[in-house]
């Protein structure tokens, strides 16, 4: 049961920041990151697992592992991206939050051109010239 | 998944609020905040280290 462990975890750290805010709003940051990295990690672990099932499908599909590693990649930066942006909100700071989340999505876009070029080019063989 | 990093963090943020009223009530308002600085200093540290693993981590699984 892990769950357990997971929302007893987060619970913990929501009421020690809490408790920190009146007296020490700066570690009250550092209390509630940790708690959010110590969950992340943990979920990490587990997606492990999965994305392996993934590509062991993958290789019996025979669909190419570009496409496939790029998916992961737009995954990671979705994930670590998300997990800045809300701490960055959390403090207040929207603004910055919102210029992560902007970079997140270019980055992105820049891993997925290849493949949209490839859908492209694939359409365009297609059609009669 | 070790929940001592998160009451270590806490117990320094305790600390270093207390450090924080004795200091101003003793009336050497420069040193509070040194212990202030401190506090957030070592918390820091702590808070980057896993912030590492967890970047090392994220690199290992998604291939970034």
């Amino acid at each position: 049961m892990e769950i357990l462990q997971v929302v007893g975890i987060g619970l913990t750290g929501t009421i020690l920041t809490v408790f920190l805010k009146e007296s020490n709003k700066e570690v009250a940051v550092f209390v509630s990151l940790a708690t959010g990295l110590v969950l992340f990690i943990f979920a990490l672990s587990k997606i492990g697992d999965v994305l392996d099932v993934l590509q062991e499908l993958a290789r019996r599909a025979q669909i190419n592992l570009f496409y496939l590693t790029t998916v992961l990649k737009i995954m990671g930066i979705a994930y670590l991206a998300e997990f800045g942006a809300q701490i960055c909100k959390d403090t207040g700071e929207g603004a910055i939050a919102t210029k992560i989340e902007l970079a997140a999505k270019i980055l992105v876009m820049v891993l997925a051109l290849p493949i949209i070029m490839a859908i492209l080019e694939s359409v365009l063989r297609l059609l009669p010239s | 998944m070790n929940i001592e990093l998160i009451f270590q963090i806490a117990g320094i943020g305790i600390l270093t609020a207390i450090f924080h009223t004795i200091l101003k009530q003793a009336g050497k308002e420069e040193y509070s905040f040194i212990a202030t600085l401190a506090g957030v200093s070592i918390a820091l540290m702590m808070v980057i280290q896993l912030l590492a693993e967890l970047l090392d981590q994220v690199q290992g699984v998604f291939f970034l």
